[in-house]
């Protein structure tokens, strides 16, 4: 029996998770005639541009740019400041067993609705200056991303042996030599990994972009999405394709996230 | 492990720095205005516990408490049972294993917007492609976003499209670390498969299955994007979740005790999920 159930079970599970996302690739280049309707087509019989077309003249370039900054700027304080922290907790021992309290509050955060902390954090940014700006933004993402760099980062540094880093200090390379020289060529595979499931996070990032920016030529693509998807209309064929646009980066990097996908989530960080 | 006292003080502090400014302080506000019945830009008056008694006998209050737990058992335990399915379908080597399953982890890489959108479009009454499949099958329409009967199940539906890929990776890791030679030694003893799976893998998986069911809760209990964009936790409030009152009651009507008295509520909650997840994660394996 289990013969017969096998490949049905796979067709329907592969059915189930890839004819959306099809359709939504098909979409974006239906004329709006072949998708308002009951056809069950996936792809369009007379493809068009127009949508994108569309999308490039109300300005998705400017959001595409937009998401891009922050996701880099985002990314690149929590890489750094997540990867001395994962360091510091691996390769030092602490009083009072503070190192795990710092990772209990570090996961506490992880489960945290970020809801919880938006009202403060608005006033946050206020004080700062920083609402409606993408550099508050950078800021808030913090929330997210850096809790999930410093956990990613604290499974890839346990593997460094310390070896190499002794020797080093031996002959006489202070703390920063010996993280610039040893560490980092050594943790490169993890932070890149690290990277770039962190620049997904800012990449999708909605409830702080909805709550703290407000001009539109700011928006980020989350956010530009909301704008065609919270009324009740049916410009499917524009929002698939800034759907297909922002889904980009990862329908090119699948192979390489699938490989990664679990360290963040649950590896063990002893 | 090196010795020094301010190397580690110094390493850690941009962490404690930044985590201290945006989420501490912010954890402390918010228990602090709980107790107040400020408004935005009003001043703050100290009120004690009424927000809290006010917030227990509102009914969207516990409307929107009901369908946040609803959501998150139903989304979790669906989305962990299909993953354990999955893992097993996907356990054993087949011919093209290799590619098939990359295309089912897919949904988990897209941004909830685009998720949301896609299934939107879906679950449209007259034009989406479900409903017009249904056709097909002869199976009548379903008003799936616009029912308050449907609706909520019609939002764990994405969920499940895009979490389940989560839940089936954790699994079919946890199957593969099975070591061969117990599950060999099982079926030598003419252990049937349905026994194997009962009484050898299931009890193996056990870790992972805890950690799935974990993880997704702890995700679906901040359910904000999904139906912001697919329901506005409409029709009649059979999808507002807490965090999606909380928004609307702070950042719409500007009650900003009202929403950090729901906030309070949401981080016990969380306090108590996050223990679970530590208790998981931080002890030492065995």
């Amino acid at each position: 029996m289990t013969r017969l159930l096998r490949p049905l079970g796979v067709t329907l599970a592969v059915l189930f998770f890839t004819l959306p996302t099809l359709w939504m690739l098909g979409t974006a280049f239906k004329p709006a005639a072949e998708y308002i309707g009951t056809s069950l087509v996936f792809w369009p019989s007379q493809p068009t541009f127009s949508h994108f077309i569309q999308l490039f003249d109300e300005g998705v370039l400017r959001r595409l740019f937009n998401t891009l900054v922050v996701s880099i700027g985002t990314t690149a304080v929590s890489l750094s400041v997540g990867f001395i922290s994962a360091y510091a907790l691996v390769r030092y021992r602490f009083p009072a067993r503070l190192d795990h309290a710092f990772l209990l509050l570090v996961l506490l955060i992880k489960t945290l609705p970020p809801i919880v902390v938006a009202i403060p954090l608005y006033r946050v940014l206020n004080a700062l200056n920083l609402l409606d700006s993408h550099l508050g933004l950078m800021l808030s993402y913090q929330v997210y991303t850096l809790p999930f760099c410093i956990w990613m980062l604290l499974s890839f540094v346990r593997q460094i042996p310390i070896d190499l880093e002794e020797a080093a200090s031996l002959e006489g390379a202070g703390l920063v030599q010996r993280l610039l020289r040893v560490v980092v060529p050594l943790a490169a595979p993890g932070l890149v990994a690290t990277l770039i499931f962190a620049m997904l996070l800012a990449w999708n990032e909605f409830l702080f972009a909805l709550l703290f920016i407000q001009t539109p030529s700011q928006f980020t693509l989350p956010l530009y999405i909301a704008t065609f998807t919270t009324e009740n209309q049916t410009f499917w064929g524009p929002l698939m394709a800034i759907g297909a646009l922002s889904s980009l980066p990862v329908l090119l990097l699948a192979g390489y996230l699938q490989k990664h996908l679990l360290r963040g989530f649950a590896m063990s960080p002893q | 492990m090196f010795r020094s006292h301010w190397h580690p003080l110094l390493l850690l502090s941009p962490a404690l720095v930044l985590l201290a400014l945006l989420t501490l302080y912010p954890i402390g506000y918010s228990l602090m205005l709980a107790f107040t019945n400020t408004q935005y830009g009003g001043p703050m008056t100290f009120v004690g516990l009424d927000n809290f008694r006010d917030l227990f006998s509102d009914w969207f209050f516990n409307q929107a408490t009901r369908n946040t737990i609803v959501f998150t058992l139903a989304a979790s335990l669906t989305q962990v049972g299909l993953g354990l399915l999955l893992a097993l379908l996907f356990h054993q080597p087949f011919r093209g294993r290799a590619w098939l399953l990359p295309l089912c982890i897919y949904p988990m890489m897209l941004s909830t917007l685009v998720c949301s959108s896609i299934w939107k479009a879906w679950l449209h009454y007259d034009f989406g492609w479900l409903n017009n499949f249904f056709d097909v099958l002869g199976i009548a329409r379903v008003s799936w976003l616009s029912d308050p009967q449907t609706a909520l199940a019609a939002i764990v539906l994405v969920d499940t499209w895009q979490w389940t890929p989560l839940a089936f990776l954790l699994l079919l890791a946890g199957l593969q670390a099975i070591p061969p030679d117990i599950e060999e030694a099982a079926t030598l003893e003419g252990a049937t498969s349905w026994q194997r799976f009962w009484h050898v893998r299931l009890p193996l998986v056990r870790a992972p299955l805890f950690l799935a069911l974990l993880l997704r809760s702890i995700d679906a209990f901040k359910l904000f994007d999904k139906n912001y964009v697919l329901t506005g936790g409409g029709p009649a409030y059979s999808t507002e979740t807490l965090s999606l009152l909380a928004y609307k009651q702070g950042f719409k009507f500007f009650h900003l005790g009202t929403a950090s008295a729901i906030a309070v509520v949401m981080l016990i909650i969380a306090l108590v999920l996050s223990l679970a997840y530590a208790w998981q994660v931080m002890r030492r394996p065995h």
